[in-house]
């Protein structure tokens, strides 16, 4: 009954990846010499402060942006390293961006559907239907023809999650998703988030400012250093899944957060004190 | 409960006459046409008052609002120029036939070459340095060179509207590209979009709110330059017919041709407005959830 290891897909390695930035002519190291070890379906969380490079990784792993050395693998296959600074941008890895990138010219279920069409993988009516049944099932069947902007930015980044998983990406890669939201709004976000990983057990890479938010959500959770980014500390979440939250208040969870809490802190402080912008 | 069980659910938009008189009560319930109706007023009375009452310097030579008006109407006017001459149409229908072709011949070209500008930095390269020389020259200055470029009336005029429009729609629509946020460009990268797609799913939809802002200014400098050329060189038109007035001291004609134009530059300017609502609902449905 058990897979392979190659069989099970969405699995990323970070290799000694290294990333250089020069504005202005200017080197500025963003990240130096950092590995990670990200298993298939696995929920990595990326807790660092402001401007560390987290979203610099991202953005290589997303094919936004070159690499300086190092390499990063997908299911054993070479994104990006020597010779091939900057990974192919492909629907097996999709963003959730910060500020959310649903178009707004398009409805939510043209949105959703936008993904199977450029990619050939289903006629037009055929992903547009996905599209409704997929957005029901996250609860957003009422708003499926209305624009994003004449919906909650609740609703909005749930139909963005939508967008990305009916393409059955290997890696979703999400950039503060939830930042500018309420605690209230935050909360649902983070059990439908949840719900949704339970049924597509997708890898993700989800980066954070929040500990209890990466503790609550997570696998793994990584504190990294502030710039040049490293991996300072790893925290493996023994929660059971799946979860709910109750398990915020529950004294396993409260020692998590206070096992890591000190290594988070330490480097906010860090970050505070170079009071240095984030680079895109 | 079944009191409140009505306004609990979700309310549905009327439609067709409901939506009309829904409209038209809402409107007439604020104090937007009466100021409207005020600030008309006001206006008409300071003109009235300084041409006709008191004939203060420098007002004394201007038609008042009552010569105009009565002149405007009249199946027989002083002046020759009324709503029941055919010759007032005649210059109507010529000024705006030159705008449409001038508005969409640049529309035709601005907006093609605004989008390319905007989305290949090679395109802008070649293009940008020769349009921000071309674009400071006042319209007024390329009148001898199109009169010796192009024969007749018609061609030179229409040149002229034409290249006013061109920069504005075209600086726009390039300037509408740029403004696209980066990560719609990146969603749809990471979603699979050829190059082609995107241009067709984020460039084109994403700059369109600066396009037509482009649209209403290159409209509004088309009728503009237009008037100007047709002033130096022209047969017929709202800007031949202000300035032969003026040559032939007839004052009245000369008032109707300017206010006409008012009222037609408005007009073909509320068109481009509507023509953009109408494709960019999903921007007058976003504004009017926040209340806009």
């Amino acid at each position: 009954m058990q897979n392979p290891p190659a069989a099970r897909s969405g699995a990323i390695s970070i290799r000694h990846l290294t990333k250089i930035y020069d504005p202005e002519g200017v080197n500025v190291m963003a990240v130096d010499d950092c590995s990670m070890e990200i298993g298939g379906g696995e929920v990595c969380m990326i807790v660092g402060p402001s401007g560390c490079g987290k979203t610099t990784l991202l953005n290589a792993i997303a094919g936004f942006h070159s690499i300086t050395g190092g390499e990063i693998l997908l299911d054993g296959e070479l994104l990006c390293g020597p010779g091939k600074p900057i990974a192919k941008q492909a629907a097996d890895r999709i963003v959730v961006f910060q500020n959310g990138a649903l178009f707004p010219w398009m409805t939510l279920a043209d949105n959703v559907a936008y993904g199977p069409i450029v990619q050939r993988r289903m006629p037009k009516k055929q992903a547009l239907e996905r599209a409704r049944v997929m957005l029901a099932e996250a609860g957003l069947g009422s708003v499926a023809e209305k624009f994003p902007g004449e919906v909650s930015s609740g609703m909005a980044r749930r139909a963005e999650i939508v967008r990305a998983l009916i393409n059955d990406p290997k890696v979703l890669l999400l950039d503060e998703p939830y930042r500018a939201m309420d605690a209230l709004t935050k909360s649902i976000m983070h059990e439908s988030l949840l719900e949704m990983y339970d049924r597509t057990k997708v890898t993700m890479y989800f980066i954070t400012h929040d500990l209890e938010e990466a503790i609550f959500l997570g696998d793994r959770v990584y504190v990294m250093t502030t710039r040049p980014c490293r991996v300072k500390k790893v925290l493996h979440v023994n929660l059971p899944r799946p979860r709910d939250y109750h398990v915020l208040s529950s004294e396993q969870f409260r020692l998590l957060v206070e096992e890591t809490s000190e290594a988070v802190h330490e480097e906010a402080i860090k970050a505070f004190r170079a009071g240095e912008r984030e680079l895109a | 409960m079944s009191a409140i069980a009505p306004s609990l659910a979700r309310p549905t938009a009327p439609t067709g006459l409901m939506m009309l008189r829904h409209r038209i009560i809402k409107t007439f319930s604020s104090s937007g046409p009466y100021l409207m109706l005020l600030g008309i007023f006001t206006w008409l009375f300071f003109y009235w008052l300084f041409c006709e009452a008191l004939s203060l310097p420098r007002f004394e030579k201007l038609p008042g609002p009552i010569t105009v008006l009565s002149d405007w109407l009249s199946r027989d006017p002083a002046q020759g120029m009324s709503i029941f001459v055919r010759e007032y149409y005649v210059h109507i229908f010529v000024s705006c036939r030159r705008i449409l072709i001038a508005f969409l011949l640049a529309t035709a070209v601005g907006v093609p070459l605004g989008l390319f500008m905007g989305w290949s930095k090679v395109v802008k390269d070649y293009t940008f340095p020769i349009l921000e020389t071309l674009r400071p020259i006042p319209i007024m200055a390329w009148v001898p060179l199109a009169i010796l470029m192009f024969s007749g009336y018609e061609t030179p005029v229409i040149f002229l509207a034409t290249l006013a429009s061109l920069f504005a729609t075209t600086l726009n629509t390039m300037l509408g590209v740029q403004s696209i946020d980066e990560s719609y460009f990146r969603a749809a990268g990471c979603l699979g979009s050829s190059r082609w797609e995107i241009f067709r799913h984020v460039v084109v939809p994403g700059a369109l709110p600066f396009i037509f802002t482009g649209l209403q200014i290159s409209m509004g400098v088309a009728w503009f330059s237009l008037v100007a050329a047709e002033m130096v060189s022209g047969d017929f038109g709202l800007g031949y017919l202000i300035l032969s007035s003026y040559v032939n001291s007839v004052t009245v004609p000369m008032v109707i041709g300017m206010l006409t134009l008012g009222f037609v530059g408005w007009f073909s300017s509320a068109l481009v407005r509507l023509l953009g609502d109408r494709l960019m609902q999903w921007r007058v449905r976003a504004l009017a959830t926040q209340g806009r």
